[in-house]
């Protein structure tokens, strides 16, 4: 009776040790932390990587036919200059070697604004497909930072004043779109920083100038 | 010892064996407490097919940015072998392979550091926002600005490298990079000078950072310094819809 009782007890303990090992082991690895989202959440997080995975599928086409005409011009024994340069300059333009110009919008920022809160407005703006940016004339490549407290902040070493433009290449009703919605960066800046005076304006053609950076990484070497 | 050995053998198997099990549960009850952490669970019954739709939609998404990358680098192989008059060829070749790098297409390897964020693990006293104990993309856009700051030439978040028109946005309690969900830890991965770590820890504002989100919420802030750090390259999309590239020696006046 009492080895009965004691294998008993042994059995439920390891039942429920079993268990909590399982629930363990699933809260350890939950889908890359997707189960701490809530449905509304989950649905954003879908909406987004179904967004996201369009654009891969045409960036992807476009690669696919670029790779069938370079094969057969290659084929046909034809100069491949042409496709060449086309692909330099898409690069170069995207990145920030090369002045580019389209509409967009411009952000006129008037008012002691500290660093990060330009940032958080080219974050906004990038998040509304800005193509190209610009800030007080200089054009914002990866590691370009407006740093610098309220009132004295500076781009690439240049200090931006008391007023200056924001330029964003890209499709203006979006751009504008983002940045005035209810709840946008634009508000909640008005919030926090009521001196600061932001007026953004659409326009059919904007042009911006190319980096100054090379680009050239000095410390990293490619990894093929 | 010997005591405790005689002691040993008189309690019986049985009881060990309970002794040993309970121990166990107790250690796992108490990770499993730990590992609720600050952040809600949620329970109700539409999340299972929404948390599968999301994880079949991101290993799609995985796929389709290696096949991207792969695409990528037949072009440049195709690309080197082009015809044409050899010279000019050459020069745009070597004009091309200079632009991928610096537009981040490649992936870049050297010194320099990777910063890791994790949410706050302290409890939420009451009146607190909770949101304050959990890193948000401001946390993760702050870190890579003062890197860039700090002299980093490439950077990239969970492997999403940080390009020219690269957001970082908060979804629920976590982030999206490129449009890529990305959950904590969010490890900001950066290439740059050897003294790297030095200068970033002299930035004024990164000893603010420590203090404002670490020692006030409790944010874990660590760093790593391996003796090659990896950049991924770009994976995503060249969106040039309404941008036009102005050639140098053009006009660029509007």
């Amino acid at each position: 009776m009492r080895r009965r009782s004691s294998q008993l007890s042994i059995a439920l303990v390891a039942l429920i040790l079993g268990v909590l090992l399982a629930v363990q082991l699933r809260s350890q690895n939950p889908g890359g932390g997707l189960q701490g989202l809530s449905a509304q959440e989950l649905t954003d997080v879908v909406g987004n990587l179904n967004t996201r995975n369009e654009q891969l599928r045409t960036e992807r086409a476009q690669l696919q036919a670029e790779v069938q005409q370079l094969a057969e011009a290659e084929a046909r024994g034809e100069n491949s200059v042409g496709q060449l340069q086309s692909d330099l300059l898409r690069i170069q333009a995207w990145s920030g070697l090369l002045a580019v110009s389209g509409p967009g919008v411009r952000l006129t920022v008037t008012g002691p604004i500290p660093g990060l809160a330009v940032q958080d407005l080219l974050n906004e703006m990038r998040n509304a497909g800005a193509e190209a940016l610009s800030v007080g004339g200089i054009r914002v490549v990866a590691g370009t930072v407006v740093a610098g407290s309220a009132g004295a902040v500076s781009v690439e070493g240049t200090p931006l004043g008391g007023t200056f433009e924001i330029a964003a290449v890209g499709n203006p009703p979006s751009l504008t779109g983002s940045l005035t919605r209810a709840g946008g960066m634009m508000a909640q800046l008005r919030a926090t920083l009521p001196e600061v005076e932001l007026v953004v304006t659409p326009v059919d053609r904007l042009a911006l100038p190319a980096t100054t950076r090379t680009l050239t990484p000095a410390h990293g070497a490619p990894r093929l | 010892m010997t005591s405790i050995a005689a002691r040993m053998r008189t309690i019986p198997t049985w009881q060990l064996t309970l002794g040993i099990a309970l121990l166990a549960l107790g250690f796992l009850i108490a990770a499993q407490l730990q590992s609720e952490g600050p952040r809600v669970t949620y329970t109700s019954q539409e999340r299972g097919p929404l948390v599968a739709t999301a994880q079949g939609l991101q290993a799609q998404q995985d796929a389709l940015k290696a096949e991207i990358v792969s695409l990528r680098s037949q072009i440049a192989t195709i690309e080197k072998q082009g015809k044409g008059s050899a010279d000019q060829v050459r020069q745009l070749n070597d004009q091309l392979a200079a632009a991928r790098v610096g537009a981040g297409l490649i992936a870049l390897h050297g010194p320099g550091l990777v910063l890791q964020l994790q949410d706050s693990t302290n409890p939420v006293p009451p009146g607190d926002n909770a949101t304050d104990y959990v890193v948000s993309a401001k946390d993760v856009r702050t870190a890579v600005e003062l890197l860039w700051l700090a002299g980093a030439e490439a950077i990239a978040v969970n492997g999403e490298r940080v390009t020219a028109s690269t957001a970082i946005l908060d979804i629920g309690g976590s982030l999206l990079v490129n449009s890529a969900y990305q959950s904590q830890p969010y490890q900001v991965s950066a290439i740059g000078p050897a003294d790297l770590y030095a200068r970033l820890t002299a930035e004024p504002a990164f000893q603010q950072f420590l203090r404002d989100r670490g020692e006030r919420f409790g944010i874990r802030i660590a760093f790593a310094q391996p003796p090659d750090v990896v950049v991924p390259a770009y994976a995503g999309t060249i969106n040039l819809r309404n941008a036009r590239a102005v050639p140098s020696g053009s006009p660029t006046a509007p």
